[in-house]
């Protein structure tokens, strides 16, 4: 048994001992002890691999020491079991319908040519992304901290796009939709719907990643890119864009990616809190990329702490260390800054001077003031989305 | 001079190509799933839509948990699965990926 599931073992006995009931749990940290797999997806080195079919893949914690997450690296999630395995680049067309004046049909070529070209830093974080920290489990796949990533995004601003087709009297709503399907026809479509006035110049339709083509497996030809919102509306693929007066009702937004509407975001397993809410925009936190859980080191050797942060665009203030279990923090020094919506690398240097077992904590603090929670003062919700605890590793010192 | 144009010339053309032009091919991961009675009807009715690995990794979960699940699958996901199977493949979820919990 490794130390920190002793550590859980203790804290789960010490619940019973106390007489608490199972359904009061403790936030932990979320699970890190995955290893990649030896079998490598299309375009991707090998990653931590849920699932083949859908593809669901994270990225190891050792990534997150850069700001610019690598394609090859990038986590990949998707809904549905079928996604196309071969695009046609020349025949490929995003078609805008619904009410507009003039239904457009764009093809990949006409994208790069006949609009305005623009580019945007951002991070693609899983509303699920550490959703293993949750006790009890909640249901969904047990996401460590590699559901996210941070990219270079290129392509067209949708306000141009819904611009150019012109929207009609009453447009409200606009729906978003991938060319995943499902295996049966009856089942529903992976669209995504936001209001017209959650969309601001921000949001582009992308063809571009860190430079390259949009890997398959994480949208190409094309994906919406939504700065500061979580991913479960970056449609990936997209092939359709329909404006609509009404809100249509759709188990990807009625059912999925909702938390308690309240407070706290929070509930109990027995006591679920009904009023529910899209999760929307992330909140601040940050992840170390080294050391790492499995990192050894000599005594008095010469550590740099590195990690990144990011929150949904105000942009990080401050990310501050903890040697000492939380009792004092250390400023870290910030790398540049790339745009309000990117990954903030920093690092921060410190010799151990004690044998054994060292715990690093960072927690990032946004311009707003808002700042990481503690794991164990986190919530519980039935999906287990938005974990942004405190973030902890343990490294041994030899 | 004539070399830098060539190359040129050359990146321009394949840049209007994608990067994989030949069909990518999503690979099969053989997950070791737990036999026993049950397993039939899991292979029969959640394989058409998603891999082992979608299953096994949810965490061990009360049957209550597994019971939405399958529902889940009927109601929102159109899966046609029988109500006798709805409770077979309950509790072999339960039995294998269970955490013992009823609710």
């Amino acid at each position: 048994m490794q130390r920190r599931d002793f550590l859980k073992a203790s804290l789960a006995a010490s619940a019973v001992a106390l007489g608490t009931s199972a359904s009061a749990g403790v936030t932990g940290q979320p699970i890190d002890s995955r290893k990649v797999s030896k079998i490598a997806f299309p375009e991707k080195r090998p990653l931590i691999t849920y699932s083949d079919r859908p593809p669901l893949l994270e990225t190891p914690r050792d990534s997150f020491t850069k700001a610019i997450t690598p394609n090859d690296e990038f986590f990949v999630r998707w809904h549905m079991p079928e996604i196309p395995t071969h695009i046609d680049p020349e025949t490929y067309t995003i078609k805008i319908n619904g009410l507009v004046n003039q239904e457009l049909s764009i093809s990949l070529n006409e994208l790069k040519k006949d609009f305005e070209q623009v580019e945007v830093t951002a991070v693609l974080q899983c509303g699920g992304n550490s959703r293993s920290a949750y006790k009890p489990i909640a249901g969904g796949i047990q996401w460590g901290s590699g559901a996210m990533g941070c990219a270079k995004w290129k392509g067209v601003r949708l306000s141009d796009i819904l611009n150019r087709a012109g929207l009609k009297k009453g447009a409200h709503w606009i729906g978003f939709n991938g060319s995943e399907t499902a295996a049966y026809y009856e089942t529903p479509n992976f669209v995504r719907e936001m209001r017209i006035d959650e969309l601001d110049d921000h949001v582009i339709v992308a063809y571009e990643m860190n430079g390259e083509d949009l890997p398959y497996l994480n949208g190409y030809p094309v994906r919406l890119v939504i700065p500061g919102h979580y991913s479960d509306s970056w449609v990936k693929m997209l092939s359709n864009i329909t404006v609509t007066a009404e809100y249509e009702s759709l188990f990807f937004m009625d059912v999925a990616y909702r938390v308690p509407d309240n407070d706290c975001e929070c509930e109990t397993p027995d006591n679920k809190f009904k009023a529910t809410k899209p999760i929307t925009t992330m909140n601040v936190k940050s992840v170390i990329g080294y050391p790492t859980n499995d990192t050894v080191v000599y005594h008095n050797s010469h550590v740099v702490v590195r990690g990144v942060a990011f929150d949904d665009g105000h942009g990080i203030k401050d990310v501050v260390i903890s040697v000492d279990g939380g009792k004092t923090w250390k400023t870290a020094i910030l790398d540049k800054d790339a745009g309000r919506y990117a990954f903030r690398a920093f690092r921060f240097a410190f010799k151990p001077t004690k044998y054994g077992k060292v715990s690093i904590m960072a927690k990032a603090i946004n311009r707003l003031g808002a700042e990481q929670p503690f794991a164990q003062d986190i919530k519980w919700n039935h999906g287990g989305y938005k974990y942004n605890g405190i973030d902890v590793v343990t490294m041994e010192v030899v | 001079m004539m070399k830098k144009i060539v190359l040129i010339a050359v990146l321009s053309f394949t840049s209007a190509f994608a990067q994989v032009e030949e069909p990518v091919e999503v690979p099969f991961i053989p997950y070791e799933i737990k036999m026993g009675k049950g397993f039939d009807a899991i292979q029969a009715n959640c394989l058409m839509c998603h891999s082992f690995g979608y299953i096994i990794n949810q965490g061990r979960q009360s049957k209550d948990f597994w019971n939405k699940k399958v529902l889940k699958m009927v109601i929102h996901f159109k899966a046609p699965i029988s109500k006798e199977d709805v409770e077979i493949t309950t509790d072999y979820l339960f039995e294998h990926y269970g955490n013992g919990e009823l609710k």
